[in-house]
């Protein structure tokens, strides 16, 4: 460890540079529609002028505290504040209607911080051998990873298997919608030039989850979420305390979103969603996953702030960014005249190890932040009346989806979208596997037509897509979570007819 | 008919015109695919079009035979869902012509009408409207003039 790096990282300047970064992150991330990649955007012409290690940071924190800031609206409000808290919903959602919001803003705090520690000492202390992994995954690779971020279908669709899987079809088949990216075919566009361009991210999270929410606050008198008479603050304790009983969970979802982190195209979402799928596939008999399950928080939270540290090993190390902030970032170090490779931590060492302490005092900072914004924003969520809550966050909506793309189509698409899914929901066809066929379908379809393609050129389709054995792996694991469930539910029959006979 | 079987018939028919839209859905997948030039663009949509086929239509048949779905349009007021979906549609069409903030009014409007189940007093109105005028001029200068977004 080099203490002049770790001391420069402290320098007053550089703290509060990390106070501002994760913040403003923390609060960009908590408005649907604005995401981390928007305010890095904005602010990074500021950094121009700085230090460079002192503009990684700022730009580093308000990246971390921005994926830590979406959780604010999955679990207050069913609505992702960025497409990294989409899995958080699953739990926070229901935690926050039963009364246990505070605990649900607290708990996401805590893993929040775990996770990106646990990104930042792997950027610190294993980034070069971590690049090889981003190497390793082939077309096929993220093929069969997009297939077992899918698989989280069967388990978020208990009872309903068939309508699970069909919404995650033709979630799969919405994401096919626009300018095919391989060959560049018009798809299922009705000859309409607004979707071209496809249906956004962001705006159809925004539509299917918090549109339905909004339709179904206006129709009853009853208040927005469960609280008990007087709102104090964050349960720190109680968090604390589940924190560490979950530990292993913890740092599990940990380390997988820092592996998913070092994978190009991945990013925060999937890593969430894998992670999910991981704490569920373990979980023990009484967690009861999507109805508030404080597991469900912890990993999809600490996975999706470990793809901070874990993207930019291959932006560091390889040049090659994972995610558009990861882009951003890259685009800050080539202007300040930093160029990445290899020989990059040998020749301009003191810029980024100082970035890599500066993160890991961001991702501290998080905590009393966090935490702090956190408690606000529950106190201000649940004393606010409906009357004022609904048409604000119906207005944030509106800007949101059209900030994105700058584009009134899309918030008309939004709004449709939202509707649908308030309608398909009240027949037992949940959003959440739509919204992983959205997101999981072009990662699917190009690792597959690749793949395809690849095996087809080499006469060795069998071998390439059942062969490698990354790919072994990940299928078995596909399996296992698919299987499981249904073998543990065949036990537990047998076991209830041997106890009644 | 009683409410539990009553529930069940709309959660059961509610389900069949979903599948059966599912289905076409995939249905319209496969036809348009076919017009692609490129092998590429058609093999991922025709895969999952045929999975969607499937699934909705083992959905569509497993609700014929056992008619086991609850669920429904529900309980609540329509008119006011029906409002808060028409003031923000109206608002996104009129954008425009009468700029973004005017339209953000009608959408806000819209959603304090549809939401307000207390009694509307002047003091409500008040304030109601006052800190959504804050919110709205708030997040309106933020995205227009920090974030440099071109809102109309």
């Amino acid at each position: 460890m080099n203490w002049d790096h770790f001391l420069t990282a402290l320098s007053p300047l550089n703290l509060v540079l990390a106070l501002f970064g994760v913040a403003a992150g923390t609060i960009v991330g908590s408005i649907p529609g604005l995401t981390a990649t928007m305010a890095l955007a904005v602010l990074v012409p500021i950094t121009f002028s700085m230090d460079p290690a002192s503009a990684l940071i700022l730009l580093g924190a308000i990246y971390t505290g921005a994926l830590y800031g979406g959780a604010y609206a999955a679990i207050l409000l069913n609505t992702p504040g960025t497409p990294s808290a989409i899995a958080t919903t699953f739990d926070g959602y229901p935690m926050a209607k039963r009364g246990d919001g505070d605990l649900a803003v607290a708990l996401a705090c805590f893993a929040s911080v775990c996770g990106g520690l646990v990104g930042a000492f792997a950027l610190l202390m294993l980034a070069p051998p971590l690049s090889k992994v981003a190497l390793a995954f082939g077309p096929i690779e993220y093929f069969w990873l997009s297939i077992f971020g899918l698989s989280l279908i069967a388990s978020l669709s208990t009872g309903n298997l068939m309508k699970g899987l069909a919404g995650g079809a033709f979630g799969m088949i919405l994401s096919t919608v626009g300018v095919a990216e391989i060959s560049a075919d018009i798809r299922l566009t009705f000859g309409s030039q607004t979707l071209i361009s496809g249906f956004g991210v962001v705006g159809t999270l925004i539509g299917l989850y918090c549109i339905p929410v909004l339709i179904d606050l206006v129709a009853v008198p009853d208040r927005h979420l469960k609280v008990e008479d007087d709102v104090k603050t964050v349960r720190i304790a109680e968090a604390f305390r589940i924190a560490m009983r979950s530990k292993f969970n913890l740092i599990r979802s940990s380390v997988i979103g820092t592996l998913v982190g070092i994978l190009p195209g991945a990013g925060g979402s999937v890593a969430g969603l894998v992670a999910y799928s991981e704490a569920k596939r373990v979980a023990k008999p009484h967690q009861k996953f999507g109805e508030g399950e404080a597991d469900g928080i912890l990993a999809v939270e600490s996975a999706n702030n470990a793809t901070v540290g874990g993207g930019f090993i291959p932006t560091l190390v390889l040049g090659i960014p994972g995610t558009p902030p990861d882009a951003i970032v890259l685009g800050a170090l080539l202007v300040q005249g930093v160029r990445t490779g290899p020989t990059m931590f040998q020749q301009s060492g003191s810029i980024v190890y100082t970035f890599i302490y500066g993160l890991i005092v961001a991702t501290v900072l998080m905590l009393p932040i966090g935490l702090l914004i956190g408690r606000y924003a529950y106190k201000s969520i649940v004393t606010i009346p409906k009357a004022v809550l609904v048409p604000a966050v119906g207005f944030m909506t509106i800007i949101g989806t059209f900030a994105i793309r700058n584009s009134i189509s899309d918030v008309v698409i939004m709004l449709c979208l939202g509707v649908f899914g308030w309608v398909v929901a009240r027949f037992g066809f949940a959003a959440s596997p739509i919204v992983l066929g959205l997101i999981l379908g072009p990662i699917a379809e190009q690792g597959f037509v690749q793949g395809w393609t690849i095996g087809a050129a080499t006469h060795n389709l069998f071998g390439m897509f059942f062969g490698r054995p990354i790919s072994q792996g990940i299928i078995a694991f596909t399996l296992i979570t698919l299987l499981l469930p249904i073998f543990v539910a065949r036990k537990n029959r047998k076991s209830k007819q041997g106890a009644t006979t | 008919m009683s409410q539990p079987s009553a529930a069940r018939s709309e959660g059961q028919i509610g389900s069949l015109i979903v599948s059966a839209m599912f289905m076409l859905a995939g249905a319209f997948t496969l036809y348009d695919a076919a017009s692609y030039t490129d092998r590429d663009s058609q093999v991922f949509p025709q895969t999952v079009a045929v999975i969607l086929i499937i699934t909705a239509g083992i959905s569509f048949i497993t609700r014929l035979l056992k008619p086991n779905d609850r669920g429904g349009i529900g309980q609540g007021s329509w008119w006011r869902r029906i409002v808060l979906v028409l003031s923000m549609l109206i608002a996104c069409l009129l954008m425009p012509k009468v700029g973004f903030l005017p339209a953000g009014v009608i959408a806000f409007a819209g959603g304090l009408i549809a939401a307000m189940h207390d009694k509307w007093t002047l003091r409500t109105v008040l304030l109601y409207w006052g800190s959504g005028s804050v919110v709205m001029v708030c997040f309106f200068s933020l995205f227009k003039y920090v974030l440099h977004v071109p809102l109309p």
